[in-house]
């Protein structure tokens, strides 16, 4: 199963792609109908008070073996080709990337339910943890 | 039997430590280490109502029988993505 997990120190480079993504040429690695990027950004506000960032904690190795796990069940639910996770951990700035999850299948249908499934799975049985920087 | 129960998040705030140590007897269960540790950290109350254990790195439940050794890590509400 095409399933690639990567926990980062700090925020997630744009240069960061699974290796099936398309490449300069445009051309994909993988023979599949339908690609989704998705990048979790971190926000101005928590609640109603400004941060400068966030700080993530993951308690590893669990955290980096329940985002396998989990990336695995939801490919073979979804029936997707591929997919790919990096989350970070330590500091991650206002507009910066947390997390980008990219996911490869046959149609757009089962990939875009399939990130859905994922994201609302991690953030239930994933041991990480964010705090707030708050602006000053 | 000396249990280190590892805390993270809002846990290792709420008691301003990475973990904490209970002293369990043998055949002792998590639910039997949940009681404890509502017992000795009235902060924890809230959390234990709904935190999961994870044992040697995954979740376990409430019947799991404690032996020496085992890492043991309080989970409360994660909050990744």
């Amino acid at each position: 199963m095409n399933v690639a997990i990567a926990m980062v120190s700090g925020p997630i480079s744009p240069a960061c792609h699974a290796t099936w993504w398309p490449d300069g040429s445009g051309r994909c690695a993988i023979a599949g109908g339908a690609l989704v990027s998705f990048d979790g950004v971190v926000r101005p506000l928590e609640g109603n008070q400004a941060i400068d960032a966030l700080d993530y904690e993951a308690y590893e190795p669990m955290a980096s073996r329940q985002l396998r796990q989990l990336g695995e069940r939801v490919a073979r639910d979804y029936a997707l080709l591929a997919l790919a996770c990096w989350h970070s951990i330590g500091r991650v700035g206002v507009g910066q990337a947390s997390l980008r999850v990219q996911l490869a299948g046959a149609h757009r249908a089962e990939v875009i339910a399939a990130l859905g499934a994922f994201i609302d799975a991690l953030k239930v049985d994933v041991p990480i943890w964010k705090s707030p920087v708050w602006a000053e | 039997m000396d249990v280190r129960v590892r805390l993270f998040g809002p846990e290792a705030r709420l008691l301003g430590v990475p973990e904490v140590i209970v002293s369990l007897g043998p055949g002792s269960t998590l639910s039997t280490l949940r009681a404890s540790l509502a017992a000795r950290y009235d902060g924890l109350h809230q959390s234990l109502t709904h935190a999961r254990f994870a044992v040697n790195h995954e979740f376990a439940p409430d019947s799991h029988v404690v032996r020496p050794g085992d890492e043991v890590a309080l989970i409360g509400l994660v909050s990744g993505g």
